[in-house]
């Protein structure tokens, strides 16, 4: 079979324009999704039980039930439900958020626990509130420890963030699909498409490492 | 300035406190002493209440800690403790360790607060060390550094507990010095220890505890001279 990739000179600019709208989507809804995290995973270390039981359904949901189950039930059922009309901007955002958000909460629970239960009593000892003592003692500690697998996170939404697709979402893999389907040249156009997702997420892995090691020097000063 | 009536603590069917009376007077440093699992720990965190008591009250300067209704960090501001394992902060410098509760707490300003870290570090022998951070200090550093932390929140009484059973040996001496320095300026102190020369030398009073009561108090030295309970006899013979 004979390789053409001169269509690769041709569309090449419209396939990294996806690539940079896939690392916007998922650059703010692992942003959106930190900060959702962090509130869920404080709520399920909360001493308020019922409050407790809803964000931890809310995790199990979101960490038990595929992307894309999630992305069409957000796109296609909710707007039915609540009777608005779909806009698939939003749609995605909120659906990688919502998805992030459940694995990023355990990420932070995971990290806030691993703290030596001595800090948070010295901190309370000294007359701190629990909020206090979360804020600057048990968070900043907690935040070291838990880069490495936000960046693991990060990665895996960069990657699963091509199952917007689905809905028509102008990202790198739907751009793919339509160049694909245009060219008939798949085999050029997706290993293409694989490269770019590749050089995001080695660069991102890459980023992580040195951060990982920075703080590793800050820690044994 | 400390009464303790009727003190419990259970944990579910384990009873670690049976039952504490004790009335602590201002300025008095009363040691406790007792075999592991004699509750003196337990006793000594529900002084501030980190463990909440089963049963019982606790007032310390006419502040009823058992009361729901009592603010217990305003208590806590009050009442310092030193723990066995130092606690502090890893990713603070020593002087950002002692400012950060005056600065959250009491909302000190950045001058003042530091001015008061440094006053505190001079103190525990550590002028030179503000700028370190726990790791790069040793274990008695450490602990002098904790001691200056719960310092800085000017407390009317101060826990020990065990402060020095995870030091080396030639580290005990340091801590202890600014322990002897403190109940000379007339720090009211509770302290769980082992270290009996340091009871004799400072102590006011004595207490043995054994399985969650306790069993005999007096003067540290009328207590090592002859112990009346059987079984602080055989605590004592084993320690001394």
């Amino acid at each position: 079979m004979q390789m053409h990739w001169e269509v690769l000179a041709r569309y090449y600019p419209l396939l990294v324009r996806g690539a940079l709208d896939t690392l916007q989507f998922t650059t703010i809804s692992v942003a959106l999704g930190t900060l959702l995290g962090l509130f869920v995973a404080l709520l399920r270390l909360s001493r308020n039980k019922p409050l407790r039981m809803i964000v931890s359904c809310y995790v199990e949901f979101f960490r038990g039930t595929p992307l894309l189950t999630q992305i069409m039930l957000i796109h296609f059922g909710l707007p039915r439900l609540l009777g608005y009309h779909p806009n698939t901007f939003f749609d995605a955002i909120l659906a990688l958020t919502l998805n992030s958000g459940a694995y990023i909460a355990e990420i932070f629970r995971g990290g806030i626990q691993s703290i030596e239960r001595g800090q948070m009593e010295a901190s309370r000892s000294l007359g701190m509130s629990y909020a206090q003592a979360m804020r600057y003692v048990i968070l900043p500690q907690a935040v070291r420890r838990i880069i490495p697998p936000m960046v693991n996170e990060f990665i895996a939404m960069l990657k699963d963030s091509s199952l917007l697709a689905i809905i028509s979402v102008n990202e790198l893999m739907f751009r793919s699909m339509q160049i694909s389907g245009r060219t008939f040249r798949p085999f050029e156009v997706y290993l293409f498409a694989a490269l770019l997702y590749l050089v995001m997420t080695m660069t991102f892995s890459y980023v992580g490492s040195r951060v990982e090691r920075r703080m590793a020097i800050d820690d044994s000063r | 300035m400390i009464h303790v009536r009727g003190l419990e603590k259970h944990f579910g069917d384990l009873k670690v406190l049976q039952g504490i009376d004790l009335h602590i007077r201002q300025k008095e440093v009363v040691v406790i002493i007792g075999p592991s699992g004699s509750g003196k720990s337990t006793f000594l965190r529900c002084l501030n209440m980190l463990e909440e008591p089963t049963a019982g009250e606790i007032t310390i300067d006419g502040q009823i800690l058992t009361d729901r209704a009592t603010n217990i960090n305003h208590v806590r501001e009050k009442v310092g403790m030193v723990f066995q394992l130092f606690n502090l902060f890893p990713h603070l410098t020593a002087l950002q360790n002692i400012t950060l509760a005056p600065r959250t707490v009491k909302r000190l300003r950045e001058k003042e607060a530091t001015d008061l870290g440094q006053q505190l570090l001079a103190k525990v022998g550590l002028a030179d060390k503000a700028h370190s951070y726990p790791s790069q200090l040793s274990g008695g550093q450490q602990q002098r550094v904790a001691i200056a932390r719960a310092l800085a929140m000017q407390p009317r009484v101060m826990l020990f507990d065990e402060p020095t059973s995870a030091l080396d040996p030639e580290m005990i001496g340091e801590v202890l010095a600014v322990m002897k320095d403190l109940a000379y300026e007339g720090m009211t102190m509770v302290v769980v220890t082992h270290e009996m020369g340091f009871a004799r030398e400072v102590g006011d009073r004595l207490l043995m505890m054994d399985e969650g009561r306790i069993m005999e108090e007096g003067s540290p030295s009328e207590m090592f001279a002859n112990p009346k309970h059987p079984r602080t006899q055989a605590f004592l013979s084993r320690i001394l």
